[in-house]
């Protein structure tokens, strides 16, 4: 009862960061120079013909008029309609989000194993080589740019070995074996640097949880090594972690751009830089709005994971 | 007593003559096979009538066909239509239309059809204003249109012929619909299967395609087109070097455009063919007469004399360039020989500083407006700005994405002068690329009287030699007075597999008449 109070109290706080969102979205698009009708008419269009175009947008209306029609359409579940992909905002979004869901989801649990693997065995081999190599291999990660490792492994794993496809997408439900072979080499390759992050954060927490006084009692009372590790350090070092994850969940789902265009993923990063780039207001203006709504749930479950992981928390709720 | 173009005569000998060679030709052509193209970004639109993309032009011209389209030697020439009867007063245009050409949805093309598209090109087409003299569109017969004039316009097959934004012919059902939502359905032979933007568009073979059997080959944007691959599929690889290394691992079989240091590399290769298209398209420097210091002329012939073309174009094309000072490309029809000449790649600081002197300059800003977008127009931005400097010219490199820069181009005041491509309009011919030189909406944003009087003349006069002496004045005029300094002229690089055959490089990919070798 308590966790259901909780959760509708998060998604209805949930709303007015919704609203800002979409209303600094529209300030930023208001502020940024030039519009669709550039891609429309093209560079030799002049100043008539594209007023006239901007015309049958409604880019001339003034930006409060527009404004109000987005949010009245909003109420209606309606998010809009693409200028140039000829389909509606929610389709377009909803066509691209089991790539990004896809390429995020694994790259996240590939993140999350590696680096809390790799930050446990560095904690309790403290200043040892093993935690001098893992604490490498996690600086390498951090260091090196996605987009680079990224083409590295095509040269090697597609065009040297042919192992895997060079980029494009395969839907789970058409080839579940060329789903994942499409996805392995840029979920890799994006988890790679956030498991640079997660392991040092894990070593860092491990470090201090190991030092505190209940895992000596717990050490005195001749508990087996591997349960003082994994029950009592681990669960309780993974408090931070776990926020880090959340944030980072937010950066993949919208921020692997890098990562979709290098192996060619149709992912609503792609879409989102597209449009922008190519000024299409409703699909930058929804897709955002998606992409933030998606933040604010991965957020709310991190928040009931804190819960799961320590019992205080829960009994503040 | 109606005109019969020659150039008709000129292909059906041309096509007799061939016959013999195309009948040997076929055996070694194989049918099927599925090729993928890879090419750089979405097509903003598969609306061929409204958008002036290139990206859309190297699918939509797979896909639909025009009455009339440029040959390869830039002639216009029949595709959807057998030819044209011109009347003596230059005011009606008879098209007749080829029999039994179908859409792809089975249903078979006919005046009404060619009436609603060429309506519906007037309303909203990219480049409407070709129709812009045009009273009325009439389906004078089942299988004929005509086309009523206001008044003669002696370029007008030429202006009707262009790709730049085709003037496509579709059924008369789509024609009907606004802008971007149409069903996408040609007669060219490949047939729309989807789009899936940021990933690809799919085209399959027509079956029930009608190839104009006048030609013995492909011949420019017509010419007898058979499909012999089964699909065709255009993938959108924005990473240059994940294309090609997709063509390396056999993933893609064609690319459109490869980086030139990578085209040396492939080209070692045996399991590849690289291809240059060139010449692309122009790379020029244009100013903003409105506002100084590029107002004044002595400034402009300051900057002409100081740029080193060959240092700018050698930079920001990676090495594949032309360096020709002419406004037509060298050995075209109207290439006016050495005129301007002595103004181009001079590089002669003293000189180009003499003239600043003279110009009266006191370091005002100089603002080159540049995108992001194409690296040719910014590398080149940066290399002027260098020479410039060294004459002391106050320059300021403005860069912005290329919406922006098509936004503040458009102003008055805030930028000096502009980085642009130029690839359509040369090809063209004179009156597409100096209709963007004159008139209220000049890219230089101040028409010059002058040039806007030679234009004139230009469209009006019928004569080829003629106009030919009309344009040489046009590029005296261009050069004396300087609006816009051409740098030079681009190319691209184009790679395939060794498998692919047939393929030869033309402003889209032609992914007919091509076929895989078994």
């Amino acid at each position: 009862m308590t966790v259901l109070r909780f959760l509708i109290r998060r998604m209805v706080s949930a709303v007015p960061v919704l609203f800002v969102v979409s209303l600094v979205t529209f300030a930023l698009i208001a502020i940024v120079p030039g519009d669709v009708t550039a891609e429309l008419a093209g560079a030799e269009a002049t100043a008539e013909q594209r007023a006239v175009l901007r015309d049958q947008l409604g880019l001339n209306q003034p930006l409060y008029q527009q404004a109000l029609r987005w949010y009245g359409n909003l109420l209606q579940g309606d998010l809009g309609h693409s200028y140039l992909l000829n389909m509606s905002v929610t389709d377009a979004v909803l066509e691209r989000l089991p790539v990004t869901l896809s390429l995020a989801g694994l790259a996240l649990v590939l993140a999350v194993v590696l680096g809390v693997l790799l930050g446990v065995l560095a904690a309790i081999r403290h200043d040892s080589w093993v935690d001098q190599g893992t604490m490498s291999v996690a600086l390498i990660g951090l260091s090196v740019p996605d987009f680079w490792l990224g083409l590295i492994m095509i040269s090697v794993f597609s065009v040297g070995l042919a192992w895997f496809p060079t980029g494009g997408y395969v839907p789970f439900s058409e080839d579940a074996l060329g789903w994942a072979r499409s996805m392995a080499l840029p979920a890799l390759a994006l988890a790679f640097t956030q498991m640079g992050v997660i392991a040092r954060m894990t070593r860092s927490s491990m470090l201090e949880v190991m030092g505190q006084d209940y895992i000596r009692t717990a050490r005195a009372k001749g508990m087996r090594r591997h349960t003082v590790v994994f029950k009592h350090a681990l669960r309780n070092a993974l408090v931070p972690v776990i926020t880090v994850i959340g944030v980072m969940t937010g950066v993949l789902l919208g921020g692997a751009v890098v990562i979709e265009s290098v192996f060619s993923l149709p992912g609503v990063g792609r879409l989102i830089i597209g449009a922008i780039q190519r000024r299409d207001f409703p699909i930058i203006q929804g897709g955002l709005l998606i992409t933030a709504s998606l933040f604010v749930f991965v957020n709310i479950l991190v928040d009931l994971a804190y819960g799961w992981f320590d019992p205080r928390v829960r009994n503040d709720r | 007593m109606p005109k019969i173009s020659l150039w008709r005569m000129l292909m059906a000998t041309g096509a007799a003559l061939f016959i013999g060679l195309s009948a040997s030709a076929t055996d070694a052509q194989s049918m099927g096979g599925d090729l993928i193209v890879a090419q750089a970004s979405n097509p903003p639109s598969l609306d061929a009538m409204v958008t002036t993309s290139q990206m859309s032009r190297n699918i939509t011209m797979n896909i639909y066909e025009t009455l009339y389209g440029f040959s390869d030697s830039i002639v216009p020439i029949p595709i959807l239509a057998t030819g044209v009867e011109i009347s003596e007063d230059g005011l009606t245009y008879r098209f007749p239309l080829r029999a039994g050409v179908k859409f792809h949805n089975g249903k078979e093309m006919g005046a009404e059809d060619v009436r609603a598209s060429l309506e519906r090109y007037k309303a909203i087409g990219g480049t409407a204003s070709m129709l812009a003299g045009v009273t009325s569109i009439e389906a004078s017969g089942p299988l004929e249109v005509t086309l009523t004039m206001e008044k003669p316009f002696p370029g007008f097959l030429e202006a009707f012929a262009s790709p730049r934004a085709p003037a496509v012919i579709i059924p008369a059902e789509e024609a009907a619909k606004p802008a971007n939502e149409i069903e996408v359905i040609g007669t060219g032979p490949y047939k729309f299967v989807e789009y899936v933007p940021d990933s690809h568009v799919r085209l399959e073979r027509f079956a029930d395609y009608a190839a104009d059997e006048t030609h013995a080959d492909i011949d420019g944007f017509g010419g007898k087109k058979t499909a012999y691959l089964d699909s065709v599929t255009f993938r959108v690889i924005p990473e240059p070097g994940a294309a090609v290394a997709a063509l390396e691992a056999g993933e893609v079989q064609l690319l459109e455009q490869i980086p030139v240091p990578t085209a040396r590399r492939l080209a070692g290769n045996s399991e590849m063919k690289v291809y240059e298209n060139t010449p692309w398209a122009f790379l020029v420097f244009i100013f903003n007469l409105n506002e100084a210091p590029a107002d004044n002329p002595k400034f402009r012939e300051a900057v002409q004399i100081a740029l080193n073309s060959e240092e700018i174009m050698a930079i920001a094309t990676e090495g594949l360039f032309n360096l020709y000072h002419g406004w037509m490309y060298e050995g075209t029809t109207y290439d006016a020989g050495e005129i301007g000449k002595d103004r181009y790649n001079i590089a002669d600081l003293d000189r180009a500083r003499a003239l600043l002197a003279e110009a009266g300059y006191s370091g005002q800003p100089f603002t080159i407006l540049t995108d992001t977008q194409g690296p040719e127009r910014n590398k080149a931005a940066v290399v002027i700005a260098e020479q410039l400097r060294a004459i002391g010219v106050n320059v300021v490199i403005n860069q912005v994405d290329w919406p922006t820069a098509l936004q503040i181009r458009l102003q008055d005041t805030g930028w000096s002068a502009w980085t642009l491509t130029m690839g359509i309009e040369p090809y063209l011919g004179p009156e597409a690329l100096i209709s963007t030189f004159t008139g209220p909406a000049t890219h230089f944003r101040k028409a010059d009287p002058e040039l806007d009087a030679l234009y004139a003349e230009l469209v009006e006069t019928a004569d080829l030699a003629a106009r030919k002496a009309v344009f040489a004045r046009i590029q005296q005029r261009l050069d004396s007075f300087a609006p816009v300094i051409k740098l030079g002229e681009t190319g691209l690089m184009q790679a395939s597999s060794a498998k692919l055959e047939g393929f030869r490089p033309f402003r889209f990919p032609r992914v007919y008449n091509v076929w895989f070798a078994d």
